[in-house]
């Protein structure tokens, strides 16, 4: 898969199909780092491991290239769902940008709890089945039982933060500067652990229609709090009542964000929220 | 800063009763915010607001807490009495203490004290955070645009034009006139539609301020309240209009009653527009005319009642008797829907005339019969008990007006509302030619069907409504507000902040904001159009980064009062 | 002496102007008698809620949200509301995976521009937000400046 990759990176460069191409380099003494291709000789020292999501890379990169570059990035499907989710929110000018598809193996789809471990334009490799995260034995015990049990089992985690800012630096899709999480307004400054429900929580929800999955967030952070799990149940009610995946289709916007005309039909014409009181307790 | 006088009202001991004001005004004494903090009898009768109004505008303060009954009872009227004195409305702060407080907790006078301590402490955490939204004032043009030439779009042109407006007209077909052109006769003088429609035809020719856009189209609507800048094709021309109002007289369409009653199935059964078309023809004969109302109306698709229908058949079916005297003329209904006492009037002297009327239940429609032309009608008739079955040469079939295709698309480019149904909604209850988009109205059968008087009074009124909007040359961002004098302020994008990822353009239900280039920033930024914004806080409530605020109610504001709340 | 556990609990209402308000004011004006531990900031339409802003209200010590809008349909911002509805119900979903609780914000819209409607939503609140598990392994220094007499 590696040589394919290098010779169909080789090819776009020769090809004058893009300017250069970001990818991962094993350079001297082994080190790998990101690197822009611009000759098709420096292709040989292409790889593809360990995954680093590129995407907020390449949006900074497209930032002060001159007019008329174009870049190639090599792209998992994280990658390329982070892609799009940064041209939805017009951090990308799609025109200016082409990916080199790659597939994950079923490996590493276990690894990183992926359902999608392939780009929509895949190129190189073939297509594994996903693995349903839900199945998983951390998830399972963070998400299950009753309010008091879920409660504390996060609790536990979530204590060990030192507001390193890892999971937010690393993330693909945040982009904000200034960051809310660094306004004493919203979450408390000068103190370790950093405050569970307000940063977690707004970081979290800030993220609730567009997280990708990637789970940068997770190997970022230096305490090993499983941060993809936070994202899981919004994005699974996301996909339940409106049919919605993040970074899947570059033109469709977040429910959260469309009309009521653009919503599916899903056998519910009006949603049923009138009364949650009435609702959730038959009062 | 101590810039804050609060002001504490006893209500005459409504208030003072439960809540202990003199334990509230020991508490302020060492807020570092309050300058001063009185207790007054009652604020209501005036006699402090000059004496308050006074201190502000010397600067012996600079902003305002009060303290007292709610805003629905008297708290408005003594804001309002402050902002009349020369009071920025920014810079008092009313707090209910009274029925948010002493009059529902009055059982607990600890509870109903305390909880006005921290009351009034959210809402100094206002006043100290609050912020004034930046105001624009924009030309009106003297100009309106009415979508439509029917019945409501020409009352409402010709209105328009006599009060020395300049109308643009826009028609969807090569010729005005709408319902009026396709109806034979109008109930309930059984006068010829034309009658009512040549004035009116006139009227447009003569006019020099009246201009029709025949075979139009509409390309895009952009613009705001006394500038909506509009393009348009007109068969083969295109135009650019800059109307400060819209009329929306766009009618509604006929339910064609294809799958109903074996229309297209068998010969004779007809929709009631076709036995329009058949009468503007000349006579009709018939031996034996059935008319079915309720025809796809008031079931489960379409709910409602179209209003127009009863009136319609039965002004056909006179109309069949008088032509064919011997003939059976029956109308098989479920209700009969003549409202007032000139439509009552009428319903019982058709029924004199010999026209039948048979009454049918939901549940058990009548059933036509024939093979390839109809020969009968069977019935339960639900006041007999009995099923009868009735000679038939013709079928009528009474359908419901419909919303036309593209009031959705009108809908999203102006910033309007439809009801579940289609039609364009206006602001229920009070409010029934006016929507929430301040200078567009609505007339007619667009708006809920609708006989071509009845449009033709609602088209008045809005050319009325678009007048009075016109009247004035120029407007401020803040007198468009449904409760005039209070709209509460407008969104306010911080340019350096904004990352251009759209979400707010995104949500905005008034389509309000824009992204814009702007200099020395590799991103678009968001724009507000302060006519547009209606201070609704989505766009606030999406961004990402707070870039996004409503002045008057930002996030400084709500921090605090959230800190301040218990 | 008030513990964490038997205290009343905390509630703050954000209600909009036109509906939820009205509600509260009528329950005012008939007196109908009710537990002082609640605050309501008044908002121009639901849609200003920030779900940010409920995050920020439950990590400063407070128990429970609402949010009171008009019912679906009736907003005078062109369904604002609506849209509000589908943030504050993912907002729910995270509340709940969390084990904070989807029930520490209640939705409430339409049901509360009248009197004996809104006191009744606060009530049933009451009762609801008291049969939670409480918030403390979450709130990791109480941000409160002054708590309640009650």
């Amino acid at each position: 898969m590696l040589e394919q990759t290098r010779n169909l990176a080789r090819r776009i460069l020769e090809e004058k199909q893009a300017n250069g191409i970001l990818g991962l380099a094993q350079g001297e003494f082994n080190i790998i780092q990101p690197r822009i291709f611009s000759e098709p000789a420096e292709l040989e020292y292409l790889v593809l491991e360990p995954k680093w999501p590129l995407a907020k890379m390449a949006m900074r990169i497209l930032r002060s290239v001159p007019e008329g570059y174009t870049l190639a990035v090599v792209c998992r499907g994280c990658d390329e769902r982070a892609i799009y989710e940064l041209i939805k929110r017009n951090q990308i000018a799609r025109e200016k940008i082409l990916t080199i598809g790659i597939a994950c193996s079923t490996a590493q789809a276990s690894a990183c709890l992926c359902e999608r471990p392939y780009p929509s334009h895949l190129d190189v490799g073939e297509a594994s089945a996903g693995v349903n995260p839900f199945e998983d034995e951390t998830v399972r015990s963070l998400l299950q039982g009753d309010d008091a049990v879920r409660m504390a089992r996060w609790a536990k985690v979530l204590k060990r933060c030192i507001k390193c800012y890892g999971c937010r630096n690393s993330c693909p899709i945040c982009i904000c500067e200034p960051c809310k999480l660094e306004d004493p307004v919203w979450v408390k400054t000068g103190s370790i652990p950093a405050e569970m429900l307000a940063f977690h929580l707004i970081r979290a929800f800030h993220l609730s229609d567009t997280c990708v999955a990637c789970g940068a967030c997770q190997e970022a952070c230096p305490v090993g709090i499983p941060l993809l799990s936070l994202q899981l149940s919004m994005r699974k009610a996301l996909q339940d009542k409106y049919m919605y995946e993040a970074g899947i289709d570059p033109a469709k916007k977040s429910p959260v964000l469309a009309d009521f005309f653009d919503e599916p039909e899903t056998d519910r014409d009006v949603p049923a929220w009138v009364n949650s009181l009435r609702e959730n307790h038959g009062a | 800063m101590a810039d804050i006088t609060v002001y504490l009202c006893k209500c005459f001991g409504e208030i003072a009763a439960t809540v202990d004001l003199e334990i509230v005004r020991a508490g302020l004494g060492d807020n570092p915010s309050v300058s001063s903090a009185e207790i007054v009898d009652s604020l209501c009768l005036n006699r402090d607001l000059e004496t308050m109004a006074h201190q502000i505008r010397e600067g012996v303060t600079q902003k305002v807490l009060i303290a007292a009954c709610s805003s629905l009872a008297r708290g408005d009227r003594i804001v309002r009495g402050l902002v009349h004195r020369g009071v920025r409305r920014t810079d008092i702060h009313l707090v209910d203490i009274r029925e948010g407080c002493a009059w529902i907790h009055a059982g607990d006078p600890d509870g109903a004290t305390g909880k006005a301590e921290r009351l009034i402490d959210m809402g100094l955490a206002h006043l100290e955070n609050v912020q004034t939204s930046d105001d624009v004032s924009v030309k009106i043009n003297n100009e309106v645009m009415v979508i439509g030439a029917g019945p409501a779009g020409l009352a409402a042109a010709t209105s328009l034009a006599r009060s020395g407006i300049t109308v643009h007209v826009i028609e969807r077909a090569p010729h005005p006139g709408g319902m009026l052109r396709l109806v034979s006769r109008l109930y309930p003088k059984d006068s010829a539609a034309s009658s009512r429609l040549e004035p009116y035809l006139d009227e447009l020719e003569r006019n020099p301020l009246i201009t029709v856009y025949p075979r139009a189209k509409l390309q895009s609507i952009r613009g705001y309240t006394g500038n909506y800048k509009i393009r348009l094709s007109s068969g083969d021309d295109e135009h650019n209009l800059s109307p400060g109002a819209v009329i929306i007289a766009s009618g509604a369409k006929v339910l064609l009653p294809d799958g109903l009653f074996r229309y297209g199935e068998v010969a004779n059964v007809i929709s009631q527009m076709e036995l329009e078309t058949r009468f503007r023809k000349g006579a009709v004969a018939t031996k034996n005319a059935v008319f079915i109302q309720c025809v796809g109306a008031r079931c489960q698709d379409r709910p409602y009642c179209s209003t127009i229908c009863c009136p319609a058949s039965i002004k056909n079916a006179a109309r069949l008797k008088a032509e064919n005297p011997v003939a059976n003329v029956f109308v098989i209904h479920r209700d009969i829907m003549m409202p007032g006492s000139v439509l009552e009037g009428y319903y019982r002297h058709v029924m004199a005339q010999g026209v039948r009327f048979i009454r049918c239940e939901k549940d058990r429609p009548p059933e036509i019969i024939g093979t390839d032309r109809i020969e009968a009608v069977s019935v339960y008739d639900a006041v007999t008990g009995s099923t009868r079955t009735i000679d038939a040469d013709l079928a009528v079939l009474s359908t419901p007006l419909i919303p036309n295709d593209d009031n959705r698309r009108i809908a999203e480019l102006l910033g309007l509302q439809l009801d579940r149904y289609g039609f364009f909604r206006e602001i229920y209850p009070m409010h029934p030619v006016e929507t929430r988009m301040d200078g567009v109205f609505i007339c007619g059968s667009a708006r809920w069907p609708v006989s071509s008087d009845v449009a033709i009074t609602q088209g008045e009124a809005a050319a009325m409504k678009a007048a009075a909007l016109l009247a004035r040359s120029q407007a401020a961002a803040s007198d468009f507000s449904r409760v005039p004098g209070r709209k509460f302020g407008h969104a306010r994008v911080n340019v350096e902040t904004c990352s251009g990822c759209g979400n707010c353009m995104a949500v905005c239900p008034f389509d309000a904001i824009r992204l814009q280039k702007v200099e020395g920033k590799y991103s678009h930024v968001s724009r507000v159009n302060k006519m547009r914004c209606k201070a609704c806080g989505n766009c606030v409530s999406v961004c990402p980064n707070g870039t996004m605020q409503m002045p008057e109610h930002n996030y400084l504001s709500v921090g605090e009062m959230i800190r301040r709340a218990f | 002496m008030e513990t964490e556990t038997t205290r009343q609990p905390r509630i703050l209402v954000f209600a909009c102007r036109w509906c939820g308000l009205i509600g509260a004011d009528g329950a005012g004006k008939n007196r109908i008698a009710l537990p002082s531990n609640f605050r309501i900031i008044p908002v121009e339409c639901a849609a200003y809620v920030e779900p940010d802003a409920i995050i920020r209200a439950l990590a400063s010590g407070i128990d429970g949200t609402i949010v009171m809008g008009c019912h679906v349909g009736g907003c005078r911002f062109n369904d604002a509301n609506h849209a509000a509805i589908k943030r504050l119900e993912l907002l729910k979903e995270l509340l709940d995976a969390t084990g904070v609780g989807r029930d520490r914000l209640l939705i409430s819209f339409g049901t509360a521009h009248e009197d004996h409607q809104f006191a009744e939503v606060i009530r049933d609140y009451f009762d609801t937000v008291a049969a939670l598990p409480p918030l403390e392994p979450w709130v990791s220094t109480l941000t409160m400046k002054h708590l309640s007499r009650s």
